[in-house]
């Protein structure tokens, strides 16, 4: 089986070394605190300036038309978290299927109860991505670790 | 799913969202992250007390790939970060750091220990350098002796009511606290 940290790499980010998974309750409580409190504008400014600003290399890349190291940093990190997850690619479609998330999965072992906007954090930080850029990023979320989150090329961007 | 390698980094955003609606709102939300780590190791810590403590800490310095050396005396457990990952991913990034990055840990710390009877205090060097010192102390008067010698105390809270910044007091769950 090949090595996802062995193989040559455009990511800006590639963390290798032990993971620390716990952050996942933070991230679902911080999500929970913000919603309740502020709303989902401010829940989702967090999200959107991590798209824009944190991963720019990612939106700059998808402002010239470039998908790879979007789907490099998906294969990449749901790799590395053990998650369960295929990507296929049809034409101008890029599709990633994920049947088990490593995130809702760590959450569900450790008995915390997952927030209704946890899977905010993907389909905004997708949506943003997708700003300004000729694709379109949907996600789907089916529940229970389970999503489609999907680039396709915009027919108004040709 | 935004990757755990990378929530610091998230963190560092949500940071900033909050102190430009007014560095209150920063604060409370370390309060809240203060809740969040009672509700998660408050039990572990008063029942196995500094030998918790610093057995909490060794699992986070391996698993957040810490270079670091922890220490645990009679009277006090040590983390001495040589080099923060945390700070270091949030300078390691293509957005800019929060200028309060360093204090979340204190942020949370702090309520923590307090709510089991211990007393931290943080020399965090500089904020803009990822090393520091951690020190938790059974007795509170260690710990004022350590502060004495930092050479940059972190006391978010305190420094909050010197600054003129109210405290806001917000439930950390609205929706339950309505029932």
């Amino acid at each position: 089986m090949n090595d996802p940290t062995d193989t040559p790499t455009r990511l800006r980010y590639r963390e290798t070394g032990k993971l620390h998974m716990d952050f996942h309750r933070t991230i679902n409580g911080t999500i929970g605190y913000l919603r309740k409190n502020f709303g989902r504008e401010v829940l989702d400014a967090g999200f959107r300036r991590t798209a824009h600003d944190v991963y720019r290399a990612i939106w700059d890349e998808l402002k010239a038309g470039d998908t790879r190291q979007l789907v490099e940093h998906w294969r990449y990190f749901f790799g590395r978290e053990g998650g369960e997850f295929e990507i296929t690619e049809d034409g101008d479609e890029i599709r990633l299927t994920v049947s088990r998330c490593p995130a809702i999965a760590y959450l569900q072992r450790e008995g915390i109860a997952i927030d209704p906007d946890f899977c905010r954090q993907t389909i905004v930080v997708n949506a943003a991505l997708a700003e300004e850029t000729p694709f379109e990023i949907t996600t789907e979320v089916l529940g229970n670790g389970r999503c489609v989150q999907t680039i396709r090329r915009r027919h108004d961007s040709e | 799913m935004i990757p755990s390698d990378h929530f610091v980094r998230y963190y560092n955003e949500v940071f900033k969202v909050l102190q430009e609606m007014g560095e209150e709102h920063l604060v409370a939300y370390w309060q809240e992250l203060g809740r969040l780590q009672i509700t998660a190791l408050a039990e572990r810590f008063r029942a196995g007390g500094l030998q918790a403590v610093y057995d909490y800490w060794e699992r986070i310095r391996q698993e957040e790939n810490c270079l670091g050396t922890l220490t645990l005396t009679e009277d006090y457990f040590e983390f001495q970060m040589h080099r923060c990952p945390s700070l270091s991913k949030a300078q390691d990034n293509d957005a800019t750091a929060c200028d309060r990055y360093c204090d979340h840990c204190m942020g949370w710390v702090q309520p923590l220990m307090e709510e089991v009877g211990l007393h931290a205090a943080h020399d965090i060097h500089s904020r803009t350098e990822p090393h520091c010192c951690l020190r938790v102390y059974r007795s509170a008067g260690e710990a004022v002796e350590f502060e004495r010698e930092a050479r940059l105390l972190c006391r978010p809270y305190m420094e909050a009511e010197e600054r003129g910044i109210q405290l806001v007091k917000r439930p950390a769950n609205p929706e339950e606290s309505e029932e």
